[in-house]
């Protein structure tokens, strides 16, 4: 009895009650908001840039996102997992770093006269690995996942350095060849791929009692605790399912760049941006996969669109921290005005 | 409980020691492998090459981290103030004013960090993120694209050489500069009221809210300082190689989170400190030249220096068992 009691006090009523309603105005004010301005540049860009409404041009988008998609699909997890404090919660900085070195290992295997199957397992392998290290850093050893993946981060890229002596390795097989060309309409393979992994993942994931797990160790590691959640599993689960998407990304650009090349380390702050963007896109502004693919979208258009209009490419990176400000600004001050 | 105590409090004192412990690890394994380690020549290389300009960077990401937060772009207060400068520089300012416009243009980074997460409320690590990439941006399109912008080495006036590559006494001023902005850091978080409800906002900051402290002014304060110290590694940087070169600041920034964190984790309570900080710096900074000496491939190294930070912080482990946090 006197348990059924506390669970029926346990939400707080007034917090519950007067969040929603509010909050929910903000949160929906926001999230179109935000779809909004995204309708809006593509709009404007399909104004102002002749080639930027073909099919052609939308496959390339969404191929050209697939790698940094994988990425922030897999750094979504880990944010879904860890919580929103980015600096004791959910971040894998080492996830470029694994991207690299299981390209690395993706070309040199089948530099070595392996065959593709043996390289993919290779890279996967690799990214399962890294993932593997982390979750034992983070929740056995108990070191702070920003400072964890960040150690990690560095050995990881001085490994591809090794491996590479940071060199390009050139890679092309049957497996790299269909995945870098295209289907008949001039739609990228790698654009199906993105949109496969992104609907396999946000199945498991926003579907299915592991995923709402996954969001309960995140939101209320108390909570879920108390309710008897494994969540030491769970949160290492979440960096080797992080590590895995490295890996899967790494055979993504070998691919893309017909070989492992060096500078995976540029990818690394673009993907946290596009992964902390991707909660705006949900609709109680948490991150979800779909929201992730959203935004990323958004920022493979941006990208796009600028180089359509010759604007020069300097500016992304202003325009995406511009973009960040804006929303978090947006979302707090809305937060704020609830409270 | 009480059985349990009296192991507990050794390993507290172990892990209390662990950096000094590993720094004396360290420098004994590279003074055995590599012969001219502990030349004095080499010494002086690890204070002035590897030293000076990630301490003074990890100080100022020391107080970030202090109130709670982390500033990503510090690296980015580091090109500011280094562009501003050599531009002052260029344009014929004197070397006094080059520099104070060097902290100026450093110290808008900060301002901009401030209102951001003072006013608006941002989180440090996003508000600090979106300044890196703006900065990023804003820096290519002044260098057209990212060019290096070189001053001529033969006619930068004698006070500029000075800041880079003069001598005080027979010490050579970097590190000096370093060691004023080190003791000036330790001073204001050990004696002064300031320092004190830093540390206690990135502790409690509920309880600083509610006891009437400026809780947004403080943490405004603090990102503004940290961007101004950072900025002088700008103006050192530039001092010594005589050319801007756009975005060469990030490459601190992860090196100062790591010495910062390494400080924090061996601080008996977890607290970012500057001892630990500096202490974590020269760490990183034996690791890196050592690791030359021995004539290991540079790319291993990178595998050295990351492995090392990870057994560093593995053993914070050990640390916070004892502490019991």
């Amino acid at each position: 009895m006197s348990a059924d009691v506390q669970f029926a006090s346990l939400p707080e009523r007034p917090t519950a009650h007067t969040l929603p309603t509010g909050g929910k105005l903000a949160a929906a004010a926001l999230r179109f908001g935000s779809l909004l301005a995204f309708a809006a540049i593509l709009v404007i860009f399909a104004l102002t840039a002749p080639y930027f409404l073909t099919v052609g041009n939308i496959g390339n988008v969404l191929g050209q996102s697939a790698i940094s998609g994988v990425l922030a699909i897999g750094l979504t997890i880990v944010l879904i997992a860890g919580g929103s404090n980015v600096v004791t919660g959910g971040i894998d900085l080492s996830l470029a770093a694994n991207m690299g070195l299981s390209a690395a290992v993706y070309a040199t295997l089948i530099q070595l006269g392996f065959s593709d199957a043996v390289a993919a397992v290779g890279a996967l392998a690799t990214g399962l690995a890294i993932g593997a290290v982390n979750a034992l850093a983070i929740v056995f050893a108990g070191i702070v996942p920003l400072l964890a993946t960040l150690a990690v981060m560095n050995v990881v890229a001085g490994l591809e350095l090794v491996l590479t002596q940071n060199t390009v390795l050139p890679a092309s097989t049957d497996l790299l060849t269909v995945l870098s060309s295209s289907d008949g309409f001039g739609i990228p393979i790698l654009a199906y791929v993105l949109i496969g992994f992104t609907i396999i993942v946000t199945a498991i994931v926003q579907f299915t009692p592991l995923g709402l797990r996954l969001y309960a160790v995140g939101e209320f590691p108390e909570a879920a605790r108390a309710a008897g959640l494994p969540l030491k599993s769970l949160v290492a689960g979440a960096f080797v399912a992080s590590g895995f998407c490295g890996g899967v990304a790494g055979i993504l650009s070998v691919a893309y760049l017909s070989g492992s090349t060096t500078g995976s380390g540029e990818m690394l702050l673009p993907v946290v941006v596009t992964a902390l963007l991707g909660s705006v896109f949900s609709r109680r502004l948490v991150p979800t996969i779909g929201g992730t693919l959203i935004s990323t979208l958004f920022v493979g258009f941006l990208i796009n669109g600028f180089q359509l209009l010759n604007l020069p490419s300097t500016l992304v990176s202003g325009v995406q921290g511009l973009l960040i400000l804006i929303v978090v600004s947006a979302t707090t001050l809305l937060r704020k005005r609830e409270v | 409980m009480t059985a349990a105590i009296a192991p507990t409090r050794s390993f507290a004192g172990l892990a209390r020691y662990g950096l000094i412990i590993a720094l004396v690890l360290v420098f004994s394994l590279f003074s055995t492998v590599a012969p001219t380690f502990l030349s004095v020549g080499n010494l002086q290389s690890i204070l002035v090459n590897n030293f000076t300009l990630l301490a003074i960077v990890s100080v100022a990401m020391t107080f970030a981290v202090a109130a709670g937060g982390i500033d990503l772009s510090v690296g980015t207060a580091v090109d500011f103030a280094s562009f501003a400068f050599v531009s002052g520089i260029l344009a014929g300012l004197p070397v006094p004013l080059a520099a104070l416009a060097g902290l100026g243009a450093g110290a808008l980074v900060g301002v901009v960090n401030a209102i951001l997460i003072s006013a608006i409320g941002v989180s440090p690590f996003l508000a600090t993120l979106g300044t890196l990439f703006i900065g990023r941006s804003i820096q290519q399109l002044l260098t057209d694209g990212g060019n290096p912008v070189y001053l001529p080495p033969s006619g930068v006036p004698a006070a500029f050489r000075f800041i880079g590559h003069g001598t005080v006494a027979g010490l050579p001023v970097p590190p000096l500069i370093a060691a004023v902005i080190i003791a000036g850091a330790a001073l204001l978080f050990a004696r002064m009221r300031f320092g004190r409800v830093v540390l206690a906002i990135g502790i409690q900051p509920r309880t600083v809210r509610y006891s009437g402290i400026g809780l947004a002014k403080h943490v405004a304060v603090t990102f503004i300082l940290a961007s101004t110290i950072a900025a002088f590694a700008g103006l050192i940087l530039t001092a010594t190689v005589t050319v801007y070169i756009p975005s060469s600041g990030n490459g601190f920034m992860l090196n100062a989170i790591g010495a910062t964190f390494i400080g924090t984790t061996f601080s008996p309570l977890g607290r970012p400190n500057v001892a630990g900080t500096v202490l974590g710096v020269l760490l990183l900074s034996i690791v890196a030249n050592g690791l030359l000496l021995t004539g290991l491939n540079f790319y291993w190294q990178q595998v050295g220096t990351g492995l090392l930070i990870f057994v560093v912080l593995a053993f914070s482990f050990v640390n916070k068992k004892a502490v019991g946090a």
